[in-house]
């Protein structure tokens, strides 16, 4: 079942087409990203589907509502993260979370939610003692007061430390544990691989790709990267002449990266050579292709150039 | 409605949090309304009449010039001082040492006595407060001697038809029957009996009785569009889009957001007579319901100029300037830090576009002169239809975010 149906959406800004004809549907329960690099048109697709921005033309379909027509009732069902928060500084984070929960027909226990983010200590705290990191949660807090079947996530990791961008991914993997459809956008390469069922890559306010991470990295004939250190020296000429090796480049003291399009036929490979000459590989590694190899493959650009 | 309440809730909540708000919302109108009740002279007389020094220069010195004189000594606002010529008293008014001077032009009184045109000469400086009250005194005066001089004329022309001769003694019919006219019309056998009701009518005028009504108009209104700013600085940190995404009708939030607005008008309104009345000792009049209502319809018309002034204005920068351009130029003509009848005529038109001259009428119409309700409903229907105009304007050009 759909959560979300998204159909030959458009907007403009003046000259600027922020947002050109896109579409896709998101299923229930599903974590789904929209990954692309600043400007891409993300948030103004995002602001649509939540009914904050007006599209110029194309249709949105959230929870079987429109989000205009039916906005009172869909703001009830979901929950939004926003890409930059603002609270209110001089409430203690305990006030903050009542005046909020006050606002909807129902809402969860507030204790209950400041455990789950990590904050019962902080209860009594002013929102501007919070970290960055807590002020995340805190927002996060807010998006889950209503206890909503389908939760927005702008940005949700922008700017915060790993440790917070961790506790962030796990609390996504709990809400689509729980059920909850979660629609994030982000421009990490990282946090789409790790918390995206399904990513739709966008740049120029168009889709130009979209299927699960896995099948996208499939998808590229991508050389593996392979690196290893030895104790003598190798010539780089010689390994690539090895056969499912097509370059190798010797980085200095020993360490060696080569390149091939089947990592494991260039493994096979490289350790019968080193069985054959007697040298032992150190610090063997293979990079597989990211997302990021993707948005370069469509476009020719990286996402965060 | 409960939303409406939860964020007018949450408006009050931020306001009391905010210690630099809680200080210019009450310890500096009642610091500036007691420091402004020193400089205009209160508390030393407590309830002190007001008093003018008015230089009068008499070249003529004949009976009706000292009559002048009387009349004008006698007058209860005015110190009567006749020890300078008339370019000394011109250099006093020049200098803006006093507000005006009256000078008796020779001749004045044969020419009153023979029915003869003539006129007494006030100088007065142009923009003070106090030369339009002096100009009415003096006309009062000048006008008593006309009535004179009138029936002089009148009865030596009777005197000349009935008798026909022109060989009487005129010069002295004239005299006498000036004489007696002035002694009839100093006991007049028809005159209006003026009581003043409520009690501050023969307490005199107390300058807190201006002072405390003003300032608190005046903070009144800083407070509020202060607070109508305040949506504005909510519009540009992102507090605002946080608070749209909550299922809160758009009209609930900007009513919650009003609504703690006109209640912190009204606290502070409420708060700042409740300090004169027991500090400075002003008196609040006859007519509690009345002051009610007028502080209401105030409050009401303050917050709907300040939905205007956020619909216009569109940025958080602009709105210092401007509110307190606004602010200031409205409590100055309005009448909230002088009485508005002591403001030339032209002033006084141009003051009634302010809300503050609806306002400040209705107050001191209530405690100044001591009124009723009966006497403020013009005021407070101007004032709720001011802020009906500004209230519908606003809302329809306000903008919840850009597009």
């Amino acid at each position: 079942m759909e959560a979300i149906v998204v159909e030959d959406l458009r907007k403009h800004y003046g000259a600027v087409q922020a947002v050109d004809g896109i579409g896709f549907e998101v299923q229930c329960g599903e974590v789904f990203g929209l990954l692309g690099p600043n400007g891409a048109g993300k948030t103004t697709t995002i602001e649509m589907m939540e009914g904050y921005r007006t599209p110029d033309s194309g249709g949105v379909s959230v929870l079987g509502l429109h989000p205009r027509q039916d906005e009172y009732e869909l703001k009830e069902r979901i929950g939004i993260l926003l890409q930059e928060t603002a609270l209110y500084h001089d409430l203690k984070l305990s006030e903050l979370l009542r005046l909020f929960a006050s606002y909807y027909r129902s809402s969860v226990n507030t204790e209950r939610l400041l455990e789950m983010i990590g904050l019962q200590e902080k209860r009594g705290a002013f929102v501007r003692e919070l970290s960055g990191g807590q002020r995340q949660r805190a927002a996060i807090a807010l998006a889950l007061i209503n206890d909503p079947e389908l939760v927005y996530l702008d940005e949700p990791t922008a700017g915060l430390d790993p440790q917070s961008r961790r506790a962030t991914w796990n609390w996504i993997g709990r809400a689509r544990d729980e059920g909850k459809t979660v629609f994030l956008t982000t421009h990490y390469i990282d946090e789409a691989e790790e918390v995206c069922d399904r990513v739709a890559i966008m740049d120029h306010g168009r889709i130009i790709a979209l299927d699960t991470p896995r099948r996208l990295m499939a998808g590229l004939e991508i050389e593996r990267r392979i690196e290893f250190v030895v104790g003598g020296v190798l010539d780089p000429t010689i390994l690539e002449s090895l056969p499912g090796i097509t370059k190798a480049r010797s980085e200095g003291d020993g360490a060696y990266t080569i390149y091939a399009p089947e990592a494991h036929v260039a493994l096979k490979t490289l350790l019968a050579q080193a069985d054959e000459q007697g040298f032992a590989l150190k610090g063997l590694s293979v990079e597989g292709a990211t997302l990021e190899d993707v948005f370069i493959r469509l476009t020719g650009r990286r996402i965060r150039a | 409605m409960k939303k409406l309440l939860y964020v007018a809730a949450n408006e009050v909540l931020l306001l009391v949090k905010d210690k630099m708000a809680v200080v210019w919302m009450v310890v500096l109108p009642l610091g500036i309304t007691v420091i402004a009740g020193f400089a205009f002279g209160g508390f030393g007389g407590g309830s002190e009449e007001l008093v003018i020094d008015l230089p009068v220069v008499d070249r003529d010195g004949g009976e009706m010039a000292s009559a002048v004189l009387d009349v004008l000594s006698q007058a209860e606002n005015l110190r009567v001082e006749t020890e300078y010529d008339q370019e000394g008293a011109r250099q006093l008014v020049v200098g803006g040492k006093r507000a005006g001077a009256v000078v008796i032009p020779s001749g004045f009184s044969s020419a009153v006595s023979s029915g003869q045109p003539t006129a007494l000469e006030l100088i007065i400086a142009p923009g003070g407060e106090t030369g339009p009250l002096l100009a009415g005194m003096v006309r009062e005066v000048t006008g008593g001697f006309s009535d004179v001089q009138i029936a002089v004329e009148v009865a030596i022309s009777e005197v000349q038809r009935a008798t026909g001769s022109h060989d009487l003694d005129y010069d002295a019919i004239a005299t006498r029957t000036a004489a007696a006219v002035r002694d009839r019309l100093a006991d007049p056998p028809v005159r209006a009996e003026v009581t003043t009701v409520g009690s501050s009518g023969d307490e005199g005028y107390d300058v807190f009785d201006q002072a405390v009504p003003g300032y608190a108009v005046m903070f009144a209104m800083f407070a509020v569009l202060s607070a109508a700013g305040g949506i504005l600085e909510e519009k540009e940190r992102g507090t605002l889009k946080r608070l749209l995404i909550a299922p809160v009708p758009k009209s609930s939030l900007l009513g919650g957001k009003l609504l703690a607005q006109f209640v912190t008008g009204v606290a502070q309104v409420v708060l700042m007579f409740t300090f004169g009345a027991l500090v400075c000792g002003v008196d609040l009049g006859a007519s509690l319901p009345g002051l009610l209502l007028i502080t209401l319809a105030t409050c009401w018309a303050t917050t709907s100029l300040g939905v205007l002034l956020i619909a216009v204005i569109k940025s958080r920068k602009q709105v210092h300037p401007i509110t307190t351009l606004v602010i200031l130029g409205s409590s100055a003509i309005g009448g909230a830090w002088f009485p508005l009848f002591l403001m030339p005529e032209a002033v006084q038109r141009v003051a009634r576009i302010t809300l503050v001259a609806w306002a400040m009428d209705g107050y001191n119409r209530l405690i100044i002169l001591g009124g009723s309700l009966q006497d403020v409903w013009v005021d407070i229907g101007v004032l709720l239809l001011y802020g009906a105009v500004c209230f519908s304007v606003g809302l329809k050009l306000f903008k919840f975010k850009e597009a």
